[in-house]
């Protein structure tokens, strides 16, 4: 019952997004654009290219969406609506989060398409990236809640939200889920208007669909990672917990859509130089910074 | 318990199964994959058995690991499609050879060693992940080290084996 209840959550949440996407980025408020263009997909021929590994091709969007289900499976919306409370939650979140990576290349390498190809390949430089700025903040948050499970990093933040306790952590780790959920101005394996979408460049009608799908989910999952991790989850006075959850993620989902409006694209490689002199040494030091807090003030 | 078993045995033909066909495709990326899953399969495994800190980290670590060696396969293997007639083996004899032995060797060392008792009660996943922080920080914490500055070398030493050296002056 949690399960369908949060998966249906999810989905709505997704479609949210894709309004908010739209409004955003064309100035367009429409709220029923998204469900129009999804039947319109989904009436549309799935073309399947001359010669693709068909296992990759038909596998990549399948597994996107999954993995962004499966991560989204140990995050607390409220304290008992979570559909499994791991002892490795933080990190299972991250492990799930990686077969993106898996999926992008099996719907790159795929098709037998150049620019699907290209998109591909990029994102592994990608990730290559942001993975630790992914890896080392979880690790600072975890530090101080000194357990894995989300729910106790929730209510570790009782007293004073992570953002606050550690801002450095929630900046990196901010950034390095926009790289992940590929939003703009990380988008250069999407790379709309350069590559001819790059990664879905191959995919038509219900293929596609189930991609775009996946990542609308993947952004709603990241930023609902976010707000556990830095912005005290469930918690805050008046509201139900519900409510709170529900808030908390869509502002994380609008200064994400927002972040990326207002950026010039980045190239991956210098993404990579930015992230590996700039990001980790950041990180590094955020964890130390939190190792000495969480010893003075715990 | 049986459906433990059962599960263990299931991920474990799977690991298998998955190692089989990484030398049975042509394409270097569905191999890699087919590597991946096998670890994947593992990593099910360590989850089947309760350790779920180990099983975590194994699927998590692996995605990546074998991600990156596909792109390493694709830059230097001279037909990464498998559309050409590429032989994956070589050294056939020797291979069959060493494999069958190690083989052996395996089921020897599962068979006769005198493992113990079979253990009935476990500490919980949270202590379990406790347990290992402070097994890797004490007591094994140069063997990690070691394996890793190990791995590193091999590693930067692999790359630089396989990379054709630039003829300098002669460029274009």
């Amino acid at each position: 019952m949690t399960t369908l209840l949060i998966v249906l959550l999810l989905l709505v949440g997704a479609y949210f997004v894709a309004v908010l996407e739209a409004w955003i980025s064309r100035g367009r408020f429409q709220l029923a654009a998204p469900l129009l263009a999804g039947i319109a997909l989904l009436g549309r021929e799935s073309i399947v290219p001359r010669k693709p590994d068909r296992i990759f091709f038909e596998v990549g969007p399948i597994l996107l969406l999954l993995s962004a289900l499966l991560a989204a499976a140990v995050i607390p919306l409220t304290p008992n609506l979570i559909i499994a409370d791991l002892a490795t939650g933080a990190l299972f979140v991250n492990a799930a989060l990686v077969y993106v990576l898996v999926a992008l290349l099996m719907a790159g390498w795929g098709p037998d398409g150049a620019y699907a190809m290209i998109g591909g390949w990029r994102f592994l430089g990608q990730l290559i990236a942001y993975a630790m700025l992914i890896v080392m903040p979880i690790t600072a948050v975890a530090m101080r809640a000194e357990s894995l499970l989300s729910t106790q990093i929730v209510i570790s933040q009782a007293d004073l939200w992570n953002i606050v306790y550690q801002p450095l952590g929630f900046i990196l780790f901010f950034v390095a889920s926009m790289a992940l959920a590929f939003l703009p101005p990380f988008d250069m394996m999407i790379a709309k208007g350069e590559l001819a979408g790059g990664v879905e460049a191959e995919y038509t009608g219900v293929r596609l669909a189930v991609f775009r799908l996946g990542r609308l989910v993947l952004i709603v999952t990241l930023a609902a990672a976010t707000v556990i991790f830095y912005l005290g989850g469930w918690q805050g006075p008046w509201l139900p917990p519900w409510a709170w959850s529900a808030i908390k993620i869509l502002a994380v989902t609008v200064a994400m859509l927002l972040a990326g409006r207002y950026m010039p694209r980045i190239r991956e490689a210098h993404l990579l130089s930015w992230c590996w002199i700039l990001g980790i040494p950041l990180a590094l030091t955020n964890i130390l910074i939190v190792g000495v807090l969480v010893l003075e003030f715990p | 318990m049986t459906a433990q078993m059962f599960f263990i045995g299931f991920f474990g033909l799977a690991g298998v199964w998955f190692g089989i066909v990484v030398f049975r495709t042509y394409s270097m990326v569905r191999s890699a994959l087919a590597l991946l899953f096998s670890q994947t399969a593992l990593g099910a495994m360590f989850l089947s058995m309760q350790a779920e800190f180990l099983g975590v980290l194994q699927i998590m670590m692996m995605a990546t690991e074998m991600s990156i060696m596909a792109i390493f396969m694709v830059m230097f293997m001279m037909d990464p499609g498998g559309l050409g007639t590429m032989d994956m083996t070589h050294q056939k004899r020797l291979s069959l050879i060493t494999g069958f032995v190690s083989f052996v060797a395996a089921v020897a060392v599962a068979v006769f060693v005198d493992w113990g008792p079979v253990a009935t009660t476990f500490p919980d996943a949270a202590q379990q992940t406790v347990d290992l922080g402070l097994e890797l920080l004490n007591r094994s914490m140069l063997i990690f080290e070691m394996a890793g500055v190990t791995i590193l070398t091999a590693m930067i030493a692999a790359t630089a084996v396989a990379i054709q050296p630039l003829k300098r002056g002669k460029e274009k």
